[in-house]
């Protein structure tokens, strides 16, 4: 039963490394799902496999057995978890878990933030404010952070003025994806599944970029020209630089995302990717390889936990 | 350009965007040539009117026609206010706990080239990238 222990932690090292490349090569909208749901899964799997290791060495400790009313003897018999790395599974499962605890509560405080900021922006008309700012700002405010509100796109003069027309309705597709497609939600669960699992942070950030390019490619699908898509995404950025330089104290330009802009924009200029049904099948088949190695564990644990209780009885 | 299936709203937003950009009242006729997409008068006409019914927007009249602008105090000090907590909020979007994410992030000063360079290649006709 040991090996179905360490299937999820290999499954979430496999998919942190490799969710840059699949993320680029597979449709944006696929990528997202299947990448989010592959670090939920792997995640979840991780934390039982270390509590279930954590728990079977922890509980041949004399004091717990008698607690539990098991032979601490019997729990080690057999193919034990090596004390060390039961150990190490006790102090890893608690540090991790408390990480996504702070990880969630962090989330809802900023999801607060700006359900107050979206309700001080005045009312939405057909799902749009208009802010006058000279920086060029465009963002969906999803619905899940405006109680009793539906989602909406904000967008600051400065950007409508620095864009024409026809790339006006690419921002406006774009943001209008995000919400539709409920993008903040893999977002978090793919950034909440990286913080329990630090191995599946890549997955976060292939997430992250894919959801941009899947509101990209919805954007120029509704266009009809990739080019123009292209354009508006060259063009909006280009602009944001460009009201950068006059800002007194520049924006810290955070290592990793800047990149994306040029990349998001060479995907537009080059065709659309290929539906991928093999790498997309490989991804799956690791979640229910995870799922299963998941289920093998759990019943293992159980069974020991089983005999060791009959074993105490016995030597009452 | 021939107009491809919008989603349901698109059409007022685009109306309400060319407004904005715009800075000043505009009649349909003036939308209608700002938004340059093979729209009738009478789908501008009717938006305009939806949206004014709608309370989003204010009218007078110009000429014959009427002028529309954005409803809203745009200058209005709160309005500032809020951009700027928005704009916190956003900076922490790129971070990992970020809730909202930008439309396009901040470049690296490195990528502003190559972005121009890209926008220059998108913008030339169809093949000309080879010349």
């Amino acid at each position: 039963m040991n090996w179905a222990l360490c299937v999820p932690l290999a499954a979430s090292a496999l998919l942190g490394t490799t969710a840059a490349p699949v993320g680029r090569r597979l449709p944006p909208a696929t990528a997202v799902r299947v990448l989010t749901a592959g670090a939920l899964i792997t995640a979840l799997a991780t934390g039982f496999v270390l509590t279930a290791a954590a728990v079977l060495v922890i509980g041949q400790a004399p004091p717990v057995a008698a607690l539990g009313e098991w032979s601490g003897a019997a729990l080690a018999s057999g193919d034990p978890i090596p004390l060390t790395a039961g150990c190490l599974a006790a102090l890893a499962v608690t540090v991790l878990g408390l990480t996504a605890f702070r990880r969630a509560v962090r989330t809802g405080r900023e999801l607060r933030l700006a359900a107050r900021a979206g309700r001080s922006l005045g009312p939405a008309v057909a799902g749009l404010v208009v802010v006058d700012d000279d920086a060029p700002e465009a963002y969906a405010l999803p619905g899940i952070a405006l109680p009793g509100m539906s989602g909406r796109v904000v967008v600051s003069t400065a950007m409508l003025r620095a864009l024409p027309a026809a790339e006006r309705r690419v921002l406006l597709a774009h943001e209008a994806a995000h919400l539709r497609h409920r993008h903040h939600l893999y977002v978090q669960l793919a950034e909440l599944a990286a913080a329990a699992d630090p191995l599946l942070r890549p997955a976060a950030r292939a997430v992250r970029r894919g959801v941009e390019r899947w509101a990209d490619e919805v954007a120029a699908a509704q266009v009809g020209d990739r080019r123009l898509a292209a354009r508006a995404l060259a063009r909006a950025g280009l602009a944001r630089a460009a009201a950068g330089r006059l800002r007194p104290e520049p924006a810290l330009a955070l290592p990793g995302v800047g990149g994306d802009l040029v990349e998001r924009t060479q995907a537009l200029l080059a065709p659309a990717a290929r539906r991928r049904p093999v790498l997309a099948g490989a991804v799956a088949a690791l979640i229910l390889l995870t799922t299963a190695a998941g289920t093998v564990a759990a019943g293992g644990t159980e069974d020991r936990f089983e005999t060791a209780q009959s074993a105490y009885a016995v030597t009452r | 350009m021939p107009t491809i299936g919008r989603r349901k709203g698109a059409l007022e937003q685009e109306v309400l965007t060319a407004l904005a950009a715009a800075g000043r009242p505009m009649t349909a006729a003036e939308v209608l040539a700002e938004l340059d997409d093979g729209l009738a008068y009478t789908t501008v006409m009717t938006t305009l009117s939806r949206l004014h019914a709608k309370g989003g927007l204010t009218r007078e009249h110009s000429g014959r026609a009427y002028a529309y602008s954005l409803r809203g105090d745009a200058a209005s000090v709160g309005a500032s206010v809020t951009a700027r907590r928005m704009r916190r909020l956003l900076e922490t979007g790129n971070d990992r706990a970020g809730v909202l994410a930008r439309f396009v992030a901040d470049l690296p000063p490195e990528d502003e080239q190559l972005l121009a360079d890209l926008l220059a290649a998108a913008s030339r006709p169809q093949g000309g990238a080879q010349r």
